[in-house]
């Protein structure tokens, strides 16, 4: 019986594969933050579009970079996006600006001292003129100078136009302020939606980002049902976890162990070196009924690639 | 093949306005109805249901008057609803003859309908009223059609016979004797020229039209001739044809205001019966459909729904407004329902035997509605890069089916991809060098190992605002073995430094 499978993109997850994801069936990628579930997925996905058909991501905890999706080949339109556990929030964060008051910039009337101004205790001890010789320096009009008298040039006083201090209003933002149970739920239904829908090649629930001890409550009659629904619609359903929880359900199992960094450059991060193991495959062709005396070849179930950024050139 | 020269189908709706209001209540046709017009005071009723007119009441009576009967019920009457009715029965008989002609007057309908060489697309004259009379029916209204080659004989037979939604034929050259025992109050004829004819003795169309014509002339003027041409159905008309606009509107108004969405989607969906019909009458589907409620004391609530692909399904449009009116619901009671479509081309969609799977275009529509009301307007959708530099900016687009192939070209290089954090989660740094070295992040220690940056990101740089957030890759090793490869931002105008997606 041939069992249909969609490439991942990724040669040597591939091989190991025998030919990539299987169709109607849901596989489950699991494994730390920062393992290379959400790349995997990208590409997976990408291969999918790129065959014509369109695929659905359920964001359960909003993580979802649409650049990234992009760079990974991903056509945006064929793609359908489902954000769980947002709601909008009109927030106003006062960004502080610094501005000098006016006091500071206009200058202050010269101050009259008892006599002319000179500050003296006694019309002896006067510094004459000072007063006007002061106020002079700050301000251009205080005598108008006769004919024939030298004129010291003044430098006309800088007009400075500085804002009063403002508060910055940024724009009503979205944050998730619904609880994970809420959120799994949100996803949850919409997966379900999305399955009776159908039509879709590829469904991506994404818990990546969901703690396993909220993820684990999920009843396992429920991904039964999606395994029964992509068996229906042939759909392949795509689960990123931290920690296993389709159990058996899912066809494929994926383990995703913490990457290894590639260090080609010194000023940017380049990429990471993902592994990933084939935890559980079912109905792998296996040679025969008959068990040899001998200890059989073993299938490799390791593959590893590289991820790299797309800044980084190519080597 | 006849050497006919002319033909007509008269269409008359008597007591209109009661007609009108009560197309869409089919609960109150049990009951006596009474249309009231004029100002509060002096309001006296113009129009009644046959239920009212056989227990006793009359035209112009007052509303003392008519409350005198047991249990009417008493309606305002609407120039906007019969508007509409109107509008819609002179589309009905658009659909047999391009040629219609409206002579409506204040409290009937009176249309008159060229049909001269439709024989061969509906058959005789005949089997035309009939159908001409189902398609009326349908939208919830009763009319008496005549057909005559004269148009005054076919208006007064119409006018004149009384059994409700009956069609009349007149034979050619049979005008007069047909016409001769119709009374004289279905021509136009004053209260005065009633009452000469009535000291005459005369009350039949045949006995004026057997009255000697100079006489007649002699006492009533041309007017008198006009009359007696009429009544032996040899008058000649001038056809003045309307081109009836395609506009897709129907209006209801209610009795009390209303806020429960099940009795609104009710009169809706009767509504949108109608409208269905009147668009797939001209071969094509309903692509909008806009829900104008008018609420108590003043405001309008308007909602417009608008499937992918244009529909005639029932069931679907249904759905669609139910989950639209059911995430914005209406702020007040309503008093009137009103619903404006937009006709659009019936879609083909050509499947191929080799072309993916796609969803169908019904189902989806109902299932992003249903994801909108799930998870929130504007969370579900195409994602899509606006044209900026601006971190973390996107759009959310409506999601529809694509036409052709995708024309994105994939690398055969895998790229890593970022996993936003919205909002970014606070994350406690230790700084050696004004470098970080070590963090904490949700409860987990981390040394950082490889660490590249600053890179200095801002808001938008025609703005004054000072670059005022650093930008850091790094990779760190948790003590538990660990590995976190992260994006981190230093706000630098609050100093805080924030986590802003991770690498995966």
């Amino acid at each position: 019986m041939v069992r249909p499978v969609v490439s991942s993109g990724i040669e040597s997850l591939d091989s190991v594969l025998k030919g990539g994801f299987p169709v109607g069936a849901v596989s489950e990628v699991t494994g730390p933050d920062c393992s290379g579930r959400t790349s995997l997925a990208h590409s997976l996905v990408a291969r999918v579009i790129e065959s014509g058909k369109v695929a659905a991501w359920i964001d359960v905890s909003d993580s979802f970079d649409a650049a990234s999706a992009a760079a990974a080949g991903i056509d945006l339109r064929r793609l359908l996006w489902v954000r769980c556990g947002v709601t909008e929030i009109s927030h106003l964060e006062p960004v502080r600006e610094f501005a000098l008051p006016d006091a500071y910039l206009i200058p202050s009337k010269p101050k009259r001292g008892l006599h002319g101004g000179g500050h003296g205790t006694h019309p002896r001890q006067e510094a004459k003129g000072l007063s006007n010789a002061v106020s002079g320096l700050l301000q251009g009009e205080p005598l108008s100078p006769r004919c024939a008298e030298s004129q010291r040039k003044l430098r006309p006083t800088q007009v400075t136009c500085a804002p009063a201090s403002r508060l910055a209003i940024s724009a009503p933002q979205r944050r998730s302020v619904l609880s994970p149970y809420e959120r799994i739920e949100q996803g949850l239904k919409s997966a379900d939606l999305i399955l009776q829908a159908g039509g879709f090649g590829a469904i991506v629930l994404d818990l990546g980002g969901i703690a396993p001890e909220f993820v684990s409550r999920v009843e396992l009659g429920m991904w039964h049902r999606y395994r029964v629904a992509a068996e229906r619609t042939q759909s392949s359903i795509i689960l990123l976890t931290q920690h296993v929880s389709a159990k058996s359900s899912a066809e494929l199992l994926l383990r995703l162990h913490p990457a290894e960094m590639v260090l080609n450059e010194a000023t940017v991060f380049t990429g990471t070196q993902p592994r990933a193991e084939v935890a559980r495959h079912r109905f792998q062709e296996r040679g025969s009924n008959v068990l040899p005396i001998r200890k059989p070849p073993q299938n490799a179930n390791i593959a590893c690639w590289q991820n790299r950024t797309s800044w980084a050139g190519q080597r | 093949m006849t050497n006919q020269t002319s033909l007509y189908a008269c269409l008359y709706l008597r007591e209109f306005p009661a007609q009108a209001l009560l197309r869409h209540r089919s609960d109150l046709h049990g009951s006596a109805c009474v249309v009231m017009s004029g100002e509060a005071p002096g309001e006296e009723a113009c129009s009644l249901n046959t239920k009212a007119r056989l227990s006793g009441m009359k035209h112009g009576m007052s509303r003392v008057e008519i409350e005198t009967f047991a249990k009417p019920i008493i309606m305002r009457r609407s120039i906007a609803i019969e508007t509409v009715t109107k509008a819609a029965l002179l589309e009905v008989a658009g659909n047999f003859s391009p040629r219609v002609e409206d002579l409506s007057e204040d409290t009937a309908f009176v249309g008159g309908i060229d049909i001269l060489g439709t024989r061969s697309l509906f058959g005789p004259p005949e089997e035309l009223a009939k159908s001409l009379l189902m398609q009326i029916r349908a939208l919830g209204l009763s009319a008496n059609i005549a057909v005559s080659r004269n148009f005054h004989a076919a208006l007064s037979f119409a006018k004149g016979f009384s059994r409700r939604a009956s069609v009349q034929m007149v034979n050619p050259g049979e005008e007069a004797a047909a016409l001769s025992s119709l009374p004289l109050t279905v021509l136009a004829v004053s209260a005065a020229q009633l009452e000469t004819f009535a000291s005459w003795g005369i009350y039949r169309l045949g006995q004026l039209a057997a009255l000697p014509e100079k006489q007649l002339i002699s006492r009533m003027g041309q007017e008198g001739k006009r009359l007696q041409q009429m009544a032996s159905g040899t008058l000649p008309h001038l056809f003045q044809a309307i081109e009836p606009p395609f506009r897709l509107e129907d209006r209801l108004e209610l009795d009390a205001p209303l806020h429960i969405l099940e009795s609104l989607l009710f009169g809706i969906r009767m509504m949108l019966n109608q409208l269905i019909t009147r668009v797939s009458a001209r071969v094509l589907a309903l692509a909008s459909v806009t829900v104008t409620l008018e609420l108590e004391g003043k405001g309008i609530h308007e909602r417009t729904v608008r499937p992918a692909l244009p529909t005639n399904d029932k069931e679907l449009w249904i759905k669609l407004i139910h989950l639209d009116l059911e995430g914005h619901p209406p702020p007040a009671a309503f008093v009137a329902i009103a619903l404006r479509a937009e006709p659009g081309s019936t879609s083909k969609v050509q499947l191929g035997l080799f072309s993916p799977q796609l969803p169908e275009a019904g189902r989806l529509d109902i299932t992003l509605a249903r994801l909108s009301a799930l998870v929130g307007e504007g969370n579900v959708g195409a994602p899509a890069l606006p044209d900026q530099h601006l971190p973390g900016s996107f759009r959310v687009e409506r999601f529809a089916l694509p036409s052709g192939h995708t024309s994105m070209g994939i690398s055969a290089i895998s790229r890593v991809s970022l996993r936003q954090l919205r909002p970014p989660e606070p994350v406690m740094v230790m700084l050696k060098d004004a470098r970080p070295e070590g963090l904490r992040f949700r409860t987990r220690r981390y040394v950082v190992e490889h660490l590249y940056g600053p890179w200095f990101a801002s808001g938008e740089w025609w703005n004054r605002d000072r670059y005022g957030l650093e930008q850091w890759d790094l990779t760190a090793r948790g003590e538990d073995g660990s590995i976190l490869c992260c994006c981190l931002m230093r706000d630098r105008v609050r100093n805080r430094w924030q986590m802003a997606a991770l690498y995966d």
